[in-house]
């Protein structure tokens, strides 16, 4: 996204639909079909002249299938990113924003659906995505795994230490305490319950792994001028990045900075567009599938670095009000839920406008980190409309 | 299932008992995955190279919950990145004999070929095994850089 673009699209209304993993009420497109009538609410907006989806994840819900119950007059934009995992996440605004700021669409929907009762365990879809016979015949079948040998190299090979993921779940799962939407409302992490959970693939005990949901999550995008006139204040996007760079990718493991999340090209690209650097964002949404690689993805966006980890990644220091960098104010996909990771741009949105059960006073920016450790990965960050 | 781009040599050669890993015939560059043409200088020329089977351990993961892999591994199972010798730093992917409670980060190890049924199909894999005494120090392990 050059200067020009740069938050000339908003995003103007968010619904998200979240229940337990197999509790959905209705088929995946049903509660796609609510969440996305409930954004138009939020935005005031008639969901008849929406005119463009994009979507991320293999996403199975193919817009033209929403057309009837929407009313849509006209779909001019179609499109999904790119990779089976949450990589693409962040990516998904940056078509919505092309197609707006080119003309092609002048309403963008952003969204993932998942029931496990159509798509089956999410887990599964993401990593049917990436077998082959090299990694099944070494057993790996799951993202946990994947993950699981990277975070290995991280903690074993540049010696970050264990502390620092029980301090990034434990701020999560005090945001999810908080907040009535939250899979872990009123719920604090008991500590010992995660030091002795049990192993899912070492490094990996369970609450270091995210848990899913069933739900749909939809942000509407317009032109920041349009959103202006529409019921809430325009949540800018300043900036978005998405890719790989050589060295990186889909690699049987072959990759070159191993033991990161991949962000680190994507990241330059963000801060140099926007001439914002890490001391500039007021509050991070972080995609963390596994507690590790949400580290990994701080380290890659130049938060902290492999020496002065520990020091960063701190409780008092990751929670609002009041923490250098809130992260996570809903919960995240730890503590508030997972619908492939849809919430976090939702919560980026809601804490911009004051609206989290977690807010943060005056925040202004707010980065969404994509899922991390996927062959592409995206970053964007959002701001409020102070022009 | 398949493999990844280029790479039936890799399993001609794993079927047989034997490693083969390609390289460039024009500039030389060591491929992994294995291409059909050369990003570096434009050949479509690959030579196939044999390697032992033998490296240092890149990261490793002990596996204890069911996710459905082959039953042949048992659970808890050890999975492993490997850095082979002398192959410009490429990994390959493999399970480790035994639980290898001791496994650290460049541990040496060396590895046979052996057959892993995955969904009615028979695939080679490879098994590795922990060499006696082995070095845990970071110098010892020439992978990534920060």
């Amino acid at each position: 996204m050059n200067r020009a673009s740069q938050g000339k699209v908003s995003v103007a209304g968010i619904g998200l639909r979240q229940y337990k993993r197999g509790g959905a009420p209705l088929p995946e497109q049903g509660i796609l079909i609510r969440a996305i009538i409930d954004a138009c609410e939020d935005a005031g907006f008639n969901p008849a002249d929406i005119d463009g989806f994009v979507s991320y994840g293999d996403d199975k819900n193919e817009p033209v299938r929403l057309m009837p119950d929407l009313g849509t007059k006209e779909l001019r934009w179609n499109s999904q990113v790119w990779g089976g995992g949450g990589g693409g996440i962040a990516a998904a605004f940056g078509q919505a924003a092309a197609a707006i700021i080119s003309g092609q669409a002048n309403a963008v929907i952003v969204f993932r659906a998942l029931a496990q009762g159509n798509s089956g365990r999410m887990s599964a879809a993401v990593m049917r995505h990436h077998l082959n016979d090299h990694i099944v015949g070494a057993g790996l079948i799951a993202p946990a795994q994947i993950c699981a040998l990277r975070a290995q190299r991280m903690f074993e090979y540049y010696q970050v230490p264990h502390s620092v993921t029980e301090e990034l779940v434990k701020a999560s799962y005090y945001h999810g305490s908080k907040n009535p939407e939250a899979s872990s409302f009123g719920k604090e992490l008991d500590i010992e319950a995660y030091r002795t959970g049990r192993w899912v693939t070492e490094p990996f005990r369970l609450f270091d792994c995210s848990r899913e949901n069933d739900g749909a999550g939809a942000l509407l995008l317009v032109s920041t001028e349009r959103a202006r006139d529409l019921k809430k204040p325009p949540i800018r996007l300043l900036g978005v990045a998405n890719g790989a760079s050589q060295g990186w990718g889909d690699l049987i493991e072959n990759d070159t900075d191993y033991a990161s999340a991949g962000f680190k090209p994507v990241a330059d690209r963000l801060w140099e567009q926007t001439g914002l650097q890490p001391k500039d964002i007021d509050v991070v949404q972080l995609y963390e599938n596994f507690s590790a690689q949400g580290i990994a993805s701080l380290i890659d966006h130049g938060f902290c670095n492999y020496e002065n980890v520990a020091e960063f990644v701190k409780f008092e220091n990751l929670i609002a009000d009041g923490g250098k960098l809130p992260v996570n104010t809903s919960g995240g996909n730890f503590a508030q839920g997972f619908i492939h990771g849809v919430g976090t741009p939702i919560e980026a949105v809601r804490v911009l406008r004051g609206e989290s059960a977690n807010p943060v006073t005056n925040a202004k920016t707010c980065l969404l980190a994509g899922g991390p450790g996927a062959p592409t990965v995206s970053s964007a960050i959002f701001g409020v409309d102070d022009r | 299932m398949k493999g990844v781009g280029a790479d039936e040599p890799y399993w001609l050669a794993l079927s047989a008992g034997q490693l083969k890993l390609p390289e460039c015939s024009a500039c030389g560059k060591a491929h992994w995955p294995a291409v059909w043409r050369c990003g570096e200088c434009g050949s479509w020329e690959q030579q196939w190279t044999s390697f032992e089977l033998s490296g240092t351990i890149f990261s490793w993961a002990r596996t204890w919950h069911e996710f459905g892999a082959s039953k042949e591994f048992g659970l808890p199972y050890v999975s492993v990145v490997v850095e082979i010798d002398n192959a410009d730093g490429r990994r390959l992917l493999g399970t480790i004999a035994g639980n290898a409670e001791s496994i650290r980060i460049g541990d040496r190890v060396h590895g046979e070929v052996i057959s892993v049924n995955i969904e009615d199909e028979n695939i080679p894999a490879l098994r590795w095994y922990l060499d006696g005494n082995s070095s845990t120090s970071k110098a010892s392990n020439s992978g990534a850089t920060l």
